[in-house]
């Protein structure tokens, strides 16, 4: 029984579920993201649960007035392949959307807060 | 009847919507704003897009993406640079982290600057603190060098901190090719027809004074200016070059993009 129970914890564990609880597996998720940015030096606002094409579990917010989108996918191939709606999300700003493992981070400078693309820069080399 | 009136209304639609949405441009690596759309530099090294265009003389395509080959400190770039005389391949695979070769061209005559190091391998010798190509450039190269090398009247009025390259070029430098050389600086012309004397420039932190005189006679072409490499000063650089150090950002080490 007690090996039961162990072994049920391990599995609950082992699997990153976006949210930070497979931090262990060493997978990116979007606690660990969030996390990277501030340490970064970077101000992320609380991501809020965002309804959007790019795919089913994403959130959004602002990282040093950069909105930004992180979505959570199933495999790494479904975060690729979402890069183009990724793209479509950025609209007519500057932006990016990149793939990293099984999380799509895309950041569109909409509020012309970025010109020198410094932020956007940042905020994704932190994200892999 | 009513099938042309909804194809105009169509064709109506789906102009407006072009006419009022900004079509998303491509870009890879660094790069700068065009004064337009705010001027600056954009630093964002990934694969990114923006909402403004790029022209056919400062920018390659890769892989659909507008990859910048010009010198960015004309452009206000403050980064670590490396700098170069003359014409030479980029390998852009290499400076974007890309695994398939791609090998594009600068056609920038005399020294400038780039924000990446060339391949380690025979094809660039350094002199002077300045990368020099002494490799044997393909037909693709030659062929689109006659529209490319217009990306120098591009930066000739751009007044900004050249490199300062006073050394001699090192044998083999495309400069001094007899074919390659010609018009790069240094040009041995057979028949010859032009003669251009010394090209004088006179540098000053911030200021260029340029004077550039013709004396047309018959047999031989020496143009100073920009790419003869015994002691000509082509540029001050303010005390911001930081010479040969290896940008280790891009050197051996293939980036994730």
């Amino acid at each position: 029984m007690r090996s039961l129970v162990l072994l049920l914890a391990l599995a609950s564990c082992s699997k990153d579920d976006g949210t930070g609880r497979g931090a262990a597996t060493g997978e990116l998720s979007r606690d660990r993201i969030v996390e990277a940015w501030k340490k970064g030096g970077l101000t992320p606002t609380p991501l809020t649960a965002a309804t959007t094409p790019v795919g089913k579990d994403c959130q959004s917010g602002t990282v040093n007035g950069v909105d930004v989108l992180v979505c959570q996918f199933a495999t790494p191939d479904e975060a690729k392949t979402a890069e183009a709606k990724g793209l479509e999300w950025v609209g007519e700003a500057t932006g990016m959307a990149q793939a990293s493992g099984k999380v799509l981070v895309a950041a569109s400078d909409r509020r012309k807060s970025d010109p020198s693309g410094r932020t956007i820069n940042q905020l994704m080399k932190l994200s892999k | 009847m009513r099938t042309i009136l909804l194809g105009i209304a169509a064709l109506v639609l789906v102009t407006s919507v072009a006419i009022a949405g900004k079509k998303q441009v491509r870009y890879v690596g660094i790069h700068p704003v065009p004064k337009a759309e705010g001027g600056g530099f954009c630093n964002i090294e990934g694969p990114h897009v923006h909402v403004f265009g790029a022209n056919k003389l400062e920018y390659r395509d890769h892989r659909g993406a507008n990859y910048f080959v010009g010198d960015p400190v004309a452009y206000g770039y403050d980064g670590p640079r490396h700098a170069y005389k003359g014409h030479h391949p980029i390998h852009v695979h290499a400076v974007v982290g890309d695994s398939e070769p791609d090998v594009e061209y600068c056609y920038l005559n005399g020294p400038h600057y780039h924000y990446f190091t060339p391949p380690e391998g025979p094809d660039f010798k350094m002199a002077g603190e300045a990368y020099f190509y002494v490799g044997t450039p393909p037909p693709v190269y030659v062929e689109a060098r006659p529209a490319m090398v217009e990306i120098n009247a591009v930066y000739t009025p751009i007044v900004y901190a050249r490199p300062v390259v006073e050394v001699a070029a090192p044998v083999g430098w495309i400069g001094l090719h007899a074919t390659y050389g010609v018009g790069m600086g240094v040009g041995i012309v057979t028949p010859g027809v032009v003669v251009a004397p010394p090209r004088a420039t006179v540098v000053t932190p911030g200021v260029v004074v340029d004077a550039h005189v013709h004396v047309p006679t018959p047999t031989l072409r020496v143009d100073v200016g920009v790419g003869f490499g015994g002691g000509v000063v082509v540029g001050g650089d303010n005390g911001r070059h930081r010479g040969h150090h290896k940008h280790k950002k891009f050197k051996g080490k293939k980036r994730r993009w």
